[in-house]
């Protein structure tokens, strides 16, 4: 964990709060300290990851850490703002570094061209939160396992074609502050008469609260047991965006990599045929997911990205901020309808 | 809105997408595509909210066809006699900036009202009252500015005026004081005496977030004083500032003499930061609800490249998720208004308001820019004669400026048409007499909601801001007045969404509201410096529901 005393720094340059103005009227000049003193891994610079860097380079954090071993392909240039054209058979993190950097110089971000799955325990130890992008699901569950034991924040998330999710495990106690509007209590003296009214101080004063909540790891999140009946009764409520999720990380796990358009038709076999396999050993119904699903899962979509990453971009700030509730524990966008729905796994 | 981007412009695209920040320039959009009828996607974001939209002649509500609330004005007594709240002394502020400074404005008095109805003891005398201010008016006629520099802007004599001698004079009109804490004047030697070195406990926070003490402000009031004094005579004869929260000077001006303003009528002072906010209408804004909506606005602009309209929604982007769990809320798109007065085959109005005493230039500059919208405005009374009262072009009709309506005939029941060539519109205007308008109000819509009624005690951001100009009107803020910070957005209430689609168990459905539902408007909440606002019963009500006991959907 990084030190207390950068944290704790107490001093906002001028220059950072004439760039962080905008930001700073929304969530104050505390969260934005601990911003500032917060140091994030980012896993993955596909699309997601490109998005997620910006949104936390803008926010103004310590440092970021963009780790990737893969190459720019001409597919990833699509959806990934960071990387030039020019790029191509370069590392995906380093060829991301000049225009990461570039959005805030007031940000150390560096480059890792390196495997996650070849760094040691103790690299994830210097940061205060990891966010996953791309990752296999052992992986996740590993990581995940690691860190927040050490109350460092960690956060999963994918683009599937129109579809995304976004993890977050923020340890057994994770303590936080909520604005609420403050009560006034009316005047119990008034001798100047029963409408006297003393001149207002601002009308609606808020207040902050403070606040915990608990939450879950990724492997027990990922292995609820449908076969109850309280977990049967809450299925009719249940986005079936867990159960879609649940097939692509077991695509991911066999193939090695996501549905690929340029093997459109075997992909989309493959995946109906994991979608039977994995909807039976969950114990649910095969009709959870119709065939559907598979013309719309290829290929990281910008626009998806856009907004999954900014929805994971937001939980890593209002964590490391330590302000406003956190979304529990999981998310997931729909881009043909448009619904992003909030919901819950695991025992609680 | 130049005339070069004319409807055939707009025809050259299969899709027109907002990105705006304004009233006037999304009214003004979306006449042209309604005129050019091409898809428009439409969106905002204010904070951590947001949300996207689809307009599509003669398939959706186009963008006017809800009413918008306009920008909370606050009455001239108010302002001048009786603040009750720091945002009435921030306008104070920046009218007298403009008194002093800027462009003079009759509807921007600084100075103690006596025609104000509340200090009368008797209705006889409200009418004595304000026959003496006009004849005072007559006499006396030296606008402040003229005053001002009669004393060279000297900044301990302006002090003693506005703070000391106005504040006095406001003492005598006892009325007002009867139910009201009354104001405390303020003296400069007193004061200056009695100023202690204070420890300037910077402490951890932003110089500009430390709340001054009294005499703090009147060294601050004293230094901007004197540097706008000398601005202005840097810019030699006739000149005149235009009030920029980004111009140091003139934002401790407003600062300062707010915050004295404060102390005076027993408010708690605010730190120049949060003075900074609502001068300057500020919207916070934050990258992530900025892609998220960009993501949006993509993805419907794909349903409509793809041909499939009928699958557009409106999505708003919530802070916590619903009592459905939803943080993105899709809804089925609203069919137009069959009372739109924009996008109806042949748009009508009624406009209550006095033939007498609205000249034309009001017609044209309030009713018609302001209010609807329109940019160039051609007007011809329906007279048999087809008389012409207004010409887009310029010079034509000046001369008709400064007469009143009722100089052409103009009376009850009268109809004028109003045409916008640019934008492809005419309205057709009932004119209905009256002499009896509010104080402060020129003319009434019939069938608009009351401007100046309290707003349900939800919107922080309605009561925090105003402009030194028209953000919120239809003219664009190249006007002189008003180069305000205008973030605009469209926020409307959440609460409904569609009906579930896939037919899935009735369970969740059981609570969605009908897209037919009657939505309300609201401006999105502004930064942490403007309180949020407390939840309605009616979100309460849910909340109780709500395991967590948390704010479920903020907006109501």
């Amino acid at each position: 964990m990084i030190d207390m005393i950068e944290k704790e720094d107490p001093i906002i340059s001028e220059e950072e709060a004439a760039q962080y103005d905008r930001q700073i009227r929304l969530w104050g000049l505390d969260a934005q300290k601990r911003l500032r003193g917060s140091r994030v891994l980012l896993v993955g610079l596909g699309g997601l990851g490109a998005e997620v860097a910006k949104n936390l380079i803008l926010a103004g954090v310590k440092g970021l850490t963009l780790l990737d071993h893969e190459q720019v392909t001409e597919e990833s240039c699509r959806a990934q703002f960071l990387v030039p054209v020019t790029a191509q058979g370069q590392n995906r993190a380093q060829a991301s570094l000049e225009r990461a950097q570039y959005l805030n110089p007031m940000v150390e971000v560096r480059a890792v061209a390196e495997r996650v799955e070849d760094q040691p325990d103790d690299f994830f130890l210097q940061f205060d939160a990891v966010c996953l992008t791309g990752c296999s699901r052992d992986l996740m569950v590993r990581v995940d396992q690691l860190c927040s034991q050490r109350n460092i924040k960690v956060f999963c998330g994918d683009v599937y074609g129109y579809y995304g999710y976004m993890f977050c495990d923020l340890g057994k106690e994770h303590n936080y502050v909520e604005e609420k509007p403050k009560l006034v209590k009316p005047p119990s003296d008034s001798n100047d008469g029963p409408e006297a009214k003393k001149a207002k101080v601002d009308p609606n004063e808020t207040t902050m609260v403070k606040k915990t909540a608990s939450f879950c790891p990724l492997k027990e999140a990922l292995e609820v047991d449908w076969t109850s009946e309280k977990a049967k009764a809450g299925l009719k409520r249940t986005p079936v965006d867990y159960f879609l999720l649940h097939v692509l990380l077991k695509f991911r796990t066999d193939k090695g990599r996501d549905p690929d358009p340029q093997s459109f038709a075997e992909d989309g076999q493959l995946l109906k045929q994991i979608r039977d396999d994995v909807l039976e050993a969950l114990a649910v119904s095969g009709d959870l997911l119709s065939d559907d699903f598979v013309s719309y899962c290829f290929s990281e979509m910008a626009p998806v990205c856009a907004v999954v990453g900014g929805v994971l971009g937001q939980e890593v700030v209002k964590a490391l901020s330590q302000r406003d509730a956190p979304h529990r524990n999981f998310f997931f966008f729909d881009g043909r309808k448009g619904n992003g729905v909030v919901d819950y796994f695991g025992l609680n | 809105m130049n005339p070069d981007y004319n409807v055939e412009f707009f025809r050259n695209f299969m899709l027109v997408m907002n990105a705006l920040d304004n009233r006037a320039a999304r009214n003004h959009v979306n006449r042209m595509c309604l005129a050019a009828d091409i898809p428009l996607i439409e969106s905002g974001t204010a904070g951590y909210l947001g949300q996207v939209t689809v307009i599509k002649k003669g398939l959706t509500e186009c963008y006017e066809c809800q009413p918008k609330p306009t920008q909370k004005t606050f009455p001239g007594c108010t302002i001048r006699n009786t603040p009750s709240e720091p945002i009435h002394c921030i306008v104070w502020a920046k009218y007298l900036f403009n008194q002093l400074f800027g462009e003079e404005d009759a509807d921007q008095e600084v100075s103690p009202d006596t025609a104000d109805p509340e200090a009368a003891w008797n209705p006889e005398e409200t009418a004595a009252r304000a026959i003496a201010s006009e004849k005072d008016g007559d006499i006396k006629r030296v606008s402040t500015k003229e005053w001002a520099r009669s004393t060279g802007y000297d900044p301990v004599k302006l002090f003693n005026k506005l703070f000391k001698d106005d504040i006095m004079y406001l003492l005598t009109m006892d009325k007002l004081w009867k139910k009201r804490k009354a104001p405390l004047p303020l003296d400069w030697e007193q004061l200056e005496n009695h100023a202690c070195p204070q420890e300037e406990s910077p402490g951890s926070g932003l110089k500009d977030q430390q709340v001054l003490g009294v005499w703090g402000c009147c060294q601050l009031f004293r230094h901007s004083v004197e540097t706008l004094r000398s601005q202005l005579e840097q810019k030699g004869d006739g000149a005149e500032l235009v009030w920029d929260k980004d111009d140091p000077p003139a934002m401790d001006f407003v600062t300062a003499a707010a915050n004295l303003r404060m102390h005076i009528f027993s408010m708690n002072m605010k730190s120049r930061f949060d003075v900074k906010s609502m001068a300057g209408n500020i919207i916070p804004a934050i990258a992530t609800t900025n892609a998220v909506i960009a993501g949006l606005i993509v993805l419907e602009g794909l349903k409509i490249l793809s041909g499939e309209l009928e699958s557009c929604r409106t999505i708003f982007l919530n802070k916590r998720p619903n009592l459905r769990k939803k943080l993105l809320v899709p809804c089925v798109l609203d069919p137009p208004s069959a009372n739109c007065y924009v996008c109806v085959s042949k748009p009508e109005v009624t406009v209550k308001l006095n033939v007498h005493k609205t000249m034309v230039l009001s017609l044209q500059d309030r009713i018609l820019k302001e209010k609807f919208g329109m940019v160039a405005p051609d007007v011809q009374i329906e007279d048999g004669k087809g008389t012409i009262l207004i010409s887009s072009e310029e010079g034509e009709t000046e001369a008709n400026n400064s007469k009143f309506l009722s100089d052409f005939g103009i009376r009850n029941g009268s109809r004028l048409q109003a045409d916008d060539f640019l934008q492809d519109y005419t309205l057709l205007i009932n004119v209905l007499h009256t002499e009896e308008l509010e104080k402060d109000v020129e003319f009434e819509v019939v069938g608009d909601a009351p401007d100046k009624a309290p707003p349900p005690p939800t919107n922080q951001e309605e009561a925090n801001s105003i402009t030194n100009g028209n953000k919120d009107s239809a003219q664009p803020s190249t006007s002189s007045k008003a180069p305000a910070e205008a973030d605009d957005v469209m926020i409307v209430d959440s609460e409904e969404e569609e009906e579930e689609e896939e037919g899935a168990p009735s369970s969740s459905s059981a609570a969605a509201a009908t897209s037919g539902t009657k939505r309300k408007h609201q401006d999105a909440e502004t930064g942490e410096a403007s309180a949020k606002r407390p939840r309605t019963n009616q979100s309460s009500a849910a909340a109780a529901a709500d395991e967590d006991d948390d704010d479920i959907i903020a907006l109501d």
